[in-house]
């Protein structure tokens, strides 16, 4: 049962990744897309999705929200001891078989009958995420585009500084003997659709927007939303990009596989695949 | 000289400097039927394949022999032709230098020498390919102007300027990649005239080739997180400097930074303070570049970054500045 | 074509006064380059007064004959010469060497009308004149490039540099480039051969495709032959290695190295003075009597 499975630090490293940077999007859908966040007009509540862990301080790991009157604020990484509505997993794993789109082992879900109205709002906000995040082809219209791009960018930079945070040593060797460098995703003539990772010297941290502090170290700039899915659901070669001028690489050429190289790390546990290749 | 550049500024983001004064030097070539261009078997690396392509006759290779090469483009501007000589920053300068001194400068010979692969910019290939000293050692050729542009337009202006003014060019870029300064031509480049990046008067930080962009990065670091105003001047021209904005440098922010992809010995830094302590009037100057040490091999910019002339290595130098005072002025009593 | 008598005679004439304008120079300035300069005064005579197309009254003419002396240390040698070709005031030769002149023991092309390139780093001619030859070629000139060489500057790695380059070029340009050697067989240090061998040196040069001739360098009418092969064109370039004696003409100097720089002192201006004067007097009475 739940208690034999044998948790990795694979496991944690996938935990990390949802927890403080891909759980977080979900109040970016909200308040995104008012379809999702009207439903939570007015409202006032906390919501939590919990996976229980041995490791981590009082047993579980956990990111909340609370909710004011409709206004979203996020506590990555931090447990409530009473949310209203609460997503509970019994292990790692099974948290990160659920959000990664591996299976659909579901949780304990704590308060559904009694904010029935909040619950469907938020099932419906989260589903939407993971409809966007876990297709394998990209969207055709352009709002879902857009959206899925801000997905991304938000996700990479904060998936890539948590695994540093957590001390994954392929971000740590990046990391540690990196001068004070930022590393930029933007697509251009967007300008919501810009994030950004700092590393100095072992330390990190990521960014949302126009990275302000200089012109970033090294810039991946996309020529717009759908070539960008292209690039970031590896649905086309990066270099023949470059070629054709549907990338380009501000900043020294030499340092591209560098972000490429995190990017694809936090993707190898956001979707998945060390469930499989770990098996 | 009729004609600009064709190439757009767009293209320029995406052509590393070197590729730059090939497509330049190219164009040139159609206008000016005296050009002529010669390289010790580096056409591919000095990026001379275009103006080979379109003018064969007018294109020399000499093989692997850099004085020869000097030598015989100075034999050619006493004869009446525009040579265009090109090879790495650390051979013309060191190996080719006799020949730089008596064949060209002496007699005024109106070659162009491109020195490319400047600083470390070369960096993989270490030591024996950095050219780490070329501008203080061709500085002090008379006779002769020497140009370290920031990017690839500043190449193209500096490559312009060289074919339009009679004498002497040394012009160093770098191999492969640089960051973009200028995105048009046209922002006012004059042999000899520092060009004011961003305004300031807490301090002044003066630059050179890559250098500049990094000062730039440098002084919105300081302004973001720091609140200081920091003038950037982009020091194209080593000689001959720019004297009127370094001593309006001195008045106005008595604190300088010089920063370039050399030794601190000779180079722009030497320069600036040659004009500092020539001009009389005290300053804090300090000089970042290579310091008097053999370079470690590596990416340039890790390079860069590793000898504090990145932009986050000219941020922690400039703080340590502005710490320090250039006068002594701890007795605020008034006079009675 | 051969050097008539007329010629000859004539050369030998303008070699005697150039060799003895040489010596005054010497004298005047305390001190010069004599060793050298009187092994080439034979080579740059029948060179400036036979082959090379120079016309002293414009001397910027585009078309003309271009002439690199490599060995630059032979300024003593040049100043005369050039003011016997009224390019420079003979006044200006008595101020040779001293502060404020306009000649010093290395011309300046800047300062000198006429001189093709200043001189002075060994091995530096030959590309200059490599240069001169290309471009010859591109703009549609026929003119000649003569560069003369010292043999001790054959050490210099340039010199083999442009030699190859010489031959690599020839279709375009340098096969109108014509090298000479003056083969005084000493350095400052003594022998060629004792400092840095150079033999077999007309192999080395003949190994780098040129074609090599070698002949006695104060001997007209030999030179006169080398340089009429020279000019006739070929598909190789082509190298005149001159055999030559340094302090040629004087008693005491000649084939000494010592003499490569000297200062004379009364005594020994008066001898050599003498000698040349008597050197001069065979040479032309040779002239005079072989000429045809």
């Amino acid at each position: 049962m739940a208690n034999e499975i044998k948790i990795t630090q694979s496991d944690k490293y996938a935990a990390g990744i949802f927890f403080y940077a891909a759980i977080p999007l979900l109040k970016v859908i909200c308040e995104s897309e008012p379809k999702y966040g009207n439903k939570f007009k007015g409202k006032s509540f906390v919501f939590q999705i919990s996976a229980a862990c041995e490791d981590a301080k009082g047993g579980k790991m956990a990111t909340h929200f609370t909710v004011e009157n409709g206004v979203w604020t996020t506590h990555a990484g931090e447990v409530h001891e009473k949310p209203d509505i609460e997503f509970a997993f019994p292990n790692l794993r099974n948290f990160a078989i659920f959000f990664s789109g591996k299976g659909m082992p579901l949780p304990k879900i704590v308060g559904m009958f009694k904010h029935f109205g909040l619950f469907t709002g938020i099932l419906g906000a989260l589903l939407r995420m993971s409809k966007l995040m876990q297709a394998k082809d990209k969207p055709t219209n352009l709002a879902d585009q857009i959206m899925l791009c801000k997905l991304y960018l938000y996700l990479l930079p904060n998936g890539m500084s948590r695994l540093n945070k957590m001390g994954h040593p392929d971000i740590k060797v990046v990391t540690d003997s990196s001068p004070d460098r930022a590393y930029a995703l933007i697509i251009e003539g967007y300008p919501e659709l810009q994030s950004w990772l700092r590393i100095k010297a072992g330390k990190s941290m990521s960014g949302r927007g126009e990275y302000k502090r200089c012109k970033p170290f090294l810039a991946m700039k996309f020529k717009n939303p759908s070539l960008a899915l292209d690039i970031l659901m590896s649905k086309a070669d990066m270099v023949e990009y470059i070629r054709e001028g549907n990338l380009f690489i501000d900043g020294a050429p030499e340092f591209g596989g560098t972000i490429g190289g995190l990017m694809f790390k936090v993707a190898y546990y956001a979707q998945g695949t060390y469930l499989d290749v770990e098996k | 000289m009729a004609g600009g550049i064709t190439f757009t500024a767009v293209d320029s983001t995406k052509l590393a400097p070197a590729e730059i004064f090939g497509k330049t030097i190219a164009e040139l070539g159609a206008q000016d039927p005296t050009i002529v261009c010669l390289s010790p078997d580096l056409a591919t690396s000095t990026k001379m394949r275009d103006f080979f392509e379109k003018f064969p006759e007018r294109f020399f290779n000499v093989g692997i022999a850099e004085q020869n090469m000097i030598g015989i483009a100075s034999g050619m501007a006493k004869s009446g032709l525009k040579p265009f000589a090109s090879c790495f920053s650390v051979f013309a300068s060191l190996r080719a230098l006799d020949q730089i001194h008596t064949d060209v400068c002496y007699q005024n010979a109106n070659v162009k020498i491109i020195a490319t692969h400047g600083g470390t910019s070369f960096g993989q290939a270490g030591s024996t390919h950095h050219a780490i000293e070329d501008l203080g050692v061709v500085r002090t050729m008379v006779n002769l102007t020497v140009i370290c542009p920031a990017d690839g337009l500043e190449t193209a202006n500096a490559v312009k300027a060289a074919a339009a003014i009679p004498g002497p060019f040394y012009i160093r870029i770098n191999r492969g990649f640089d960051n973009v300064v200028y995105n048009a031509p046209d922002y006012g480049f004059e042999v000899g005239k520092a060009v004011e990046m961003a305004p300031g008067t807490d301090v002044t930080i003066i630059a050179c080739g890559s250098c500049v962009y990094q000062s730039l990065q440098a002084a919105s670091i300081l302004e973001h997180d720091h609140k200081l105003k920091a003038r950037v001047l982009n020091m194209h021209t080593l000689k001959p400097i720019d004297r009127d904005a370094i001593l309006k440098a001195v008045m106005e922010t008595r604190k300088i930074v010089t920063v370039e992809d050399h030794t601190v010995i000779g180079g722009l830094g030497s320069a600036v303070a040659e004009v500092i302590v020539e001009g009389g009037k005290s300053c804090i100057l300090r000089k970042l570049g290579i310091p008097d040490k053999w370079s470690p091999i590596g990416l340039h910019e890790d390079l860069m970054a590793h000898h504090q002339i990145d932009a986050e290595g000219i941020v922690k130098n400039v703080l340590d500045v502005m710490k320090m005072d250039a006068e002594k002025d701890e007795d605020w009593g008034d006079e009675v | 074509m051969a050097l008539t008598r007329q010629e000859w005679i004539g050369l030998e004439k303008k070699a005697a006064e150039l060799r003895d304008l040489c010596l005054d120079t010497v004298n005047w300035a305390g001190s010069g380059h004599w060793g050298g300069s009187s092994s080439s005064a034979d080579i740059l005579t029948i060179l400036y007064y036979k082959y090379a197309k120079f016309d002293p009254q414009n001397p910027d003419d585009p078309d003309r004959d271009r002439i690199v002396v490599s060995k630059g240390h032979v300024g003593i040698l040049l100043a005369p010469l050039f003011s016997m070709l009224g390019l420079i005031k003979k006044e200006d030769l008595k101020t040779f060497n001293l502060t404020g002149s306009k000649l010093g023991i290395h011309l300046d092309s800047n300062k000198v009308k006429g001189l093709d390139s200043s001189t002075g780093s060994l091995g530096h001619g030959s590309p200059i004149a490599i240069g001169m030859a290309l471009a010859g070629k591109l703009l549609g000139k026929s003119y000649k490039t003569f560069v003369v060489l010292g043999d001790g500057e054959c050490d210099e790695g340039s010199v083999w540099e442009a030699a190859m380059a010489t031959s690599h070029f020839t279709k375009r340009g340098t096969n109108n480039l014509i090298t000479i050697v003056d083969r005084n067989h000493n350095m400052i240090d003594g022998n060629t051969e004792d400092i840095m061998a150079l033999e077999p040196f007309a192999d080395k040069w003949k190994a780098f495709g040129f074609e090599t001739i070698v002949v006695n360098g104060h001997d007209f009418p030999q030179l006169a032959e080398a340089f009429d092969k020279a000019l006739a064109g070929g598909p190789k370039p082509f190298c005149i290695i001159a055999d030559t004696v340094k302090g040629q003409g004087v008693s005491f100097a000649q084939g000494n190295y010592k003499w490569h720089y000297g200062a004379l002192d009364e005594a020994k201006y008066t001898t050599a003075k003498n000698d040349l004067a008597a050197y001069a007097k065979t040479r032309i009475e040779r002239a005079e009597k072989e000429g045809k």
